[in-house]
């Protein structure tokens, strides 16, 4: 197991005093609106806030504010790929990196990637890849970089859409932007784009239906590049809960191409008409 | 879940390991749930004390398909588990002295009833299929992964691959996904049964056994 050499901890011995407090379990209320006012079994998505362009050294970047979740992502490349070996020198690749920062959870946690994160990398990549014109890029790598600032629910979903936002950004040609949705089944009803709270509440109703679901969605193409759910649901409701996530990411779909059209505007204003 | 270079000339070095953090996340995100494996009855004292269950899988060919062989093998090797009884006494300083019952037949089965078993669907052309070998999975684009129980309900579902799929092409292997893994269950704890119920007499293959 990889450890941080880097830092001092306090001596062996001692142990953290939150072990100690008497933690309440936190029960959210299945029924009645949500705790940010939010209605259930309906699509009702935060509002988001993009920004493209902020990391000047970087290519192209996005960053994404959606309630408290706020994450940044980076692009670099294309860039010439060391020879390793002379298969798939046709096409690009596509290398991404996910990271959480020890202050984005409630309990601290640490800079060396553990295997969570190892797994949220992998699926952004297969969220990405589908979307990314990879055979006009051959020989050559392109990088993307997310960092999770502050994680209050449903990061993977949000990862892809800045993901996705910033390979635009960097002007990546791509097939079509990919958006993310979540959403957590809890018994009949379902909540989506789930808060940290909403996500990690277990019910002490053990009932049939509860588990969480994460879409990954080209939508002027209509085809799913990602797909990942936990729990235990049965298969209506995963069908139900895939075709809310479609459509709570086409809710998304105006917002984001606005802020792609803006962040163009501003990087190449328009030849004013004299 | 360590992949040794026997399996493919892939897993040379440490080309395995990206795929072993794939697979092993996945199987955590299957049997980590409420009801597939009864995680109360490993509680040996309850707050202080509780068995703490490894799973261990040594790949030794790979010939594609991977998930779904693994489920079989990590149900089948729980269904194998023997835990020791523990009897707890009272020590003389008040302290409590944990005692493991020597008789290797006095032990704890665990209930392997809820397990999943997990079923990988390959996206090919406009078809798909099922348990598909190295081959055909060379020719596919993208393939989703369905662990089921044998209620029919599903624990985790998830798309691997570089390629996209149509959301119908999703209900429709979501659906096929259910079909076999529901028909996967019986006959594997049947099998499971007939052999634990030939105990000595079990014939030997090879050097298993």
């Amino acid at each position: 197991m990889p450890t941080d050499t880097k830092r001092v901890r306090g001596p062996e011995v001692s142990q953290s005093p939150t072990l100690f407090l008497c933690k309440h379990a936190a029960v959210l209320p299945s029924h009645g609106p949500r705790a940010d006012g939010r209605q259930r079994d309906q699509v009702d998505v935060r509002p988001v806030f993009v920004r493209c362009g902020l990391v000047s050294q970087a290519k192209g970047s996005a960053y994404i504010e959606a309630g408290n979740t706020k994450l940044m992502c980076c692009v670099y490349g294309p860039r010439e790929m060391e020879r390793k070996d002379e298969t798939d020198m046709k096409c690009g690749k596509l290398t991404t990196d996910m990271r959480f920062a020890p202050f984005s959870c409630l309990e601290r946690g640490s800079w060396i990637q553990g295997s969570q994160d190892k797994d949220l990398s992998l699926m952004l990549h297969e969220s990405l890849q589908p979307a990314v014109c990879l055979h006009k890029y051959p020989r050559s790598q392109i990088e993307v970089n997310v960092m999770v600032l502050e994680n209050s629910g449903s990061v993977l979903a949000h990862a892809v859409t800045c993901a996705s936002l910033a390979l635009a950004d960097a002007g990546i040609e791509m097939y079509d932007l990919v958006l993310g949705c979540s959403i957590r089944q809890n018994g009949t009803s379902y909540v989506i784009d789930p808060s940290y709270m909403e996500e990690n509440s277990c019910s002490s109703v053990s009932s049939e239906n509860q588990g969480g679901l994460t879409v990954a969605f080209l939508p002027s193409l209509n085809q799913i590049s990602g797909l990942q759910s936990d729990g235990e649901m049965t298969e209506e409701t995963l069908t139900a809960g895939v075709r809310t996530c479609i459509e709570g990411c086409y809710k998304l779909y105006p917002v984001i191409q606005q802020a792609l059209t803006k962040a163009v505007r501003r990087a190449a204003p328009p030849p004013s008409e004299s | 879940m360590p992949f040794s270079a026997n399996a493919t000339p892939e897993f040379e070095g440490r080309g395995g390991e990206e795929l072993g953090t794939e697979l092993s996340n996945t199987l955590y995100k299957v049997f980590n749930n409420k009801h597939s494996v009864d995680l109360k009855s490993l509680c040996i004292s309850a707050g202080e004390h509780c068995w703490v269950l490894y799973v261990d899988v040594l790949l030794l060919q790979c010939d594609g398909n991977l998930y779904d062989a693994i489920s079989v093998a990590i149900k089948a090797a729980l269904f194998n588990t023997k835990i020791p009884r523990v009897h707890i006494s009272a020590d003389e300083e008040g302290g409590k002295e944990i005692e493991l019952s020597d008789d290797p037949y006095d032990c704890v089965r665990l209930n392997v009833e809820n397990v999943p078993c997990i079923v990988t669907l390959c996206k090919v052309g406009h078809r798909h299929v099922v348990d598909a070998t190295l081959q055909e999975k060379a020719c596919s684009v993208a393939s989703l992964i369905i662990s089921v129980t044998h209620k029919g309900t599903i624990t985790c579902t998830r798309k691997v691959g570089g390629g996209s799929l149509d959301p119908e092409s999703i209900f429709e292997m979501t659906e096929a996904g259910k079909r076999v893994g529901k028909a996967l269950h019986a006959p594997l704890m049947k099998l499971l049964q007939e052999e634990e119920s030939l105990g000595k007499a079990r014939q030997k293959v090879g050097f298993l056994g």
